[in-house]
């Protein structure tokens, strides 16, 4: 320490040393060659010097130089020559004029001196900081992008250990830097939740560091936007330059964290998708299982049928009592295959479209069973456009005629109605068949529920999922007339005027 | 009626019964297996209508329909297994007649086979007028009266009209009215042939919820009624 002590104070004096033997060369220098010849402003000579030492050694020992070249050249030059007295104002307004310039060119020395200093020292800075984003960005791992930039924090003189935690799934997993003991963990994912930062933070200068009570070294916590920087660092020798280079190590460190949390999140859904694309690949393929037979048996039972057999008329209703349980067995397995492909996640792919056009193509389709039943249509006038996936909602309007026309007789009153009611259409299918008992109008939407002895119970359960996916609700209620199943849609947005 | 029927189907046992149905109903029937043997009988042996199964092995079922179009004229019913619209769509893009979802009965099977041919006769003797119920088409002189009262059409809604008149029957996606009406260069947006549709509707009075004249199929497209 007190070697140390007296070389530090050596290297301090050295430059007031060139200052006085500079100023010695130079007058005597001055004083050889005013012998011989007559040079005006020779005084100019100290100013080098004065700027040199301000560009080397900083102000202080420039202004030693200026004010020992004022003095050495008023006693050595100045009549009356050997006496620091001046003669004339001329004379003194020229040794003033001296003092002044070396002082001033002593100090703008010094302090461009300073700057370039400065500015060398944060394009170093920028340098390491440049080569350490590139690199850590380009890496494909970011794990190793991280490591990197742990280890860059380490050459840091006071920087001890520095650590990335990220948070997954509420877990914290080191993905940067050195391991770190359970109860530090436990503090870092607390520190994240909390958003609680403890012995450092972020300065408008950099990195700040709070003294931590006594000499407790627990390492210092900074929560960032998808994990937490984790460090120790000795507090009494970070200056500035290292503030700055850890906030921008950390800031970049925290992107880094960012990034492998998109990625993390970028895989998951991938899988999903992919899950997703196998359970449509397994559900049509057995589609094609289920069905292909089915289309056999129908074609050639209903062939059987044809004039080209001669079957006798016994023989002739089996045979058209098989085909219609066969055409049954092929509506349970459309009604599986459609649930299972809503539940699979088939989502909606909704526009805007209209309802009365749909309810049209609906009825077309169901012509010859709805054709001995009284159809009534109750569409308000000019229905604005509905949000809605057609071929769903074509399934749900398909589904609750065919259960009207299932729990009536001929010629039983239907009524299709819809109007608006806010900012959804209220849409309803309604018949004379039996009421629903009070104790099933909570349950008959539910999967596997029958009000009968044959059928799936997956009519209903469909209609509820397909209009809960559009954002609306279904209900049925008892009416005078009968049951009335009634489902809300939502109305497409009124587009913008240009 | 009768006719030339080409079976395609990979499965033995719908052609086995397609083949015993469709004989006792007066057709000539022949039943290959594959898009291949199809093509073959097609220029061979020239039929006036096929029935396609679009899960074929080999060339699949839309390659098939594809170069049956450009090889032959006779109609095309498409069978599939497949529910899903964007097959009916494509199939019908590519031209075929028709669009039959498997299971199916044999009389819901002649019933489209019947008006298919019909449709194909009609298209052949180039009826001048098209008359659905009280709406009438005089395409010669570009016409159109509901119950003898003329109705005044933009030049795009004649044309739309025009064309459901002409394949009158015949199912027609909106990709192809967009194609037909629009030109080549149309693309994309099948809310202009909704919109023009709803307008030509309006104009002859024919309400969406219970349409005379020009049936919608939703996700595909439009029909005129016959």
């Amino acid at each position: 320490m007190n070697r140390a002590g007296q070389r530090f104070g050596v290297a301090r004096i050295v430059p007031y040393l060139y200052a006085i033997a500079g100023v010695v060369l130079i007058t005597a220098g001055i004083g050889l060659v005013e012998t011989r010849f007559e040079v005006p402003n020779l005084s100019m000579v100290y100013l080098l010097l004065v700027l040199w030492l301000g560009a080397r050694h900083g102000s202080l020992p420039a202004a030693v130089a200026g004010v020992g070249a004022f003095v050495a050249y008023d006693f050595f030059f100045v009549p009356p020559v050997g006496s620091l007295l001046v003669s004339g104002p001329r004379e003194f307004l020229g040794l003033i004029l001296l003092l002044a310039a070396a002082l001033v060119s002593g100090q703008l020395a010094s302090s461009l001196r300073q700057a370039s200093a400065v500015s060398s020292a944060s394009a170093a800075e920028s340098k390491a900081l440049y080569e350490l984003a590139t690199t850590a960005l380009r890496l494909p791992e970011v794990g190793s992008a991280l490591d990197l930039l742990c280890q860059r924090a380490l050459e840091l003189p006071a920087v001890h250990a520095l650590t990335m935690v990220a948070i997954e799934n509420g877990e914290p997993l080191v993905v940067g830097g050195d391991k770190l003991d359970p109860s530090t963990l436990r503090r870092a994912a607390w520190s994240f939740e909390s958003g609680t930062s403890v012995g450092t933070g972020l300065g408008p200068d950099g990195l700040r560091f709070v003294r931590t009570r006594g000499g407790a070294r627990d390492p210092a916590l900074l929560p960032l936007s998808g994990g937490v920087a984790v460090l120790s660092v000795d507090e009494t020798l970070v200056d500035t330059s290292q503030r700055r280079l850890l906030a921008a190590l950390i800031s970049l460190g925290s992107l880094l964290l960012d990034r492998r949390a998109t990625g993390v999140q970028a895989q998951r859904v991938s899988t999903l998708e992919a899950s997703d694309k196998l359970k449509a690949a397994v559900l049509s393929s057995l589609s094609h299982e289920l069905k292909s037979p089915l289309a056999a048996l129908r074609a050639g039972l209903t062939s059987l049928l044809g004039p080209a057999v001669s079957l006798d008329r016994e023989h002739r209703e089996m045979v058209a009592g098989l085909d219609r349980e066969t055409a049954r067995l092929d509506r349970l397995v459309g009604e599986l295959l459609t649930m299972s492909r809503l539940e699979a996640g088939q989502a909606p792919e909704v526009e805007p479209r209209s309802f009365p056009e749909l309810c049209g193509a609906v009825l077309e389709r169901l012509g010859s069973p709805l054709a001995d039943r009284r159809v009534v249509l109750q569409l308000a006038a000019d229905l604005p456009p509905v949000l809605m996936d057609e071929l769903q909602v074509d399934r749900v309007v398909t589904n609750l005629l065919e259960n009207a026309i299932e729990f009536t007789s001929r010629g039983a009153r239907i009524e299709i109605g819809a109007r608006t009611e806010g900012d959804h259409l209220l849409a309803w299918v309604e018949n004379e068949g039996p009421m629903i008992p009070a104790a099933d109008l909570g349950s008959i939407f539910d999967k596997f529920w029958t009000g009968r002895t044959s059928g799936t119970g997956l009519g209903l359960a469909i209609c509820k999922r397909i209009v809960e996916s559009h954002g609306g609700r279904i209900e049925v209620r008892n009416r005078r007339a009968g049951p009335r199943f009634q489902f809300t849609l939502p109305l497409a947005p009124v587009p913008a005027s240009p | 009626m009768s006719g030339r029927i080409l079976v395609v189907d990979d499965e033995i046992e719908i052609r086995r019964a397609l083949k015993t149905g469709l004989t006792g109903h007066d057709f000539d029937v022949e039943a290959v297996a594959t898009g291949e043997e199809a093509l073959a009988s097609a220029s061979s042996w020239r039929p006036d209508l096929v029935l396609l199964d679009l899960g074929l092995p080999g060339i699949d079922g839309f390659e098939t329909l594809n170069r049956l179009r450009q090889a032959s004229r006779a109609a095309v019913i498409v069978l599939s297994v497949m529910a899903d619209e964007r097959d009916k769509v494509r199939a019908l893009d590519l031209g075929a007649d028709d669009y039959l979802v498997k299971p199916f009965g044999l009389d819901e099977l002649l019933a489209r086979i019947r008006a298919v041919m019909r449709r194909q006769a009609d298209v052949a003797a180039g009826a001048a007028t098209v008359k659905v119920g009280d709406l009438e088409i005089d395409l010669g002189n570009r016409l159109v009266t509901v119950a003898g009262r003329e109705v005044h059409l933009t030049p795009t809604e004649y044309e739309l009209l025009r064309y459901l008149a002409v394949h009158a029957g015949k199912l027609v996606t909106h990709t192809i009215l967009l194609r037909e009406v629009w030109g080549a260069y149309a693309v994309g947006e099948p809310q202009n042939t909704r919109y023009v549709v709803a307008q030509i509707r309006r104009k002859l009075g024919d309400d969406p919820a219970q349409p005379k004249y020009i049936a919608t199929e939703p996700g595909v497209g439009y029909r005129l009624r016959v």
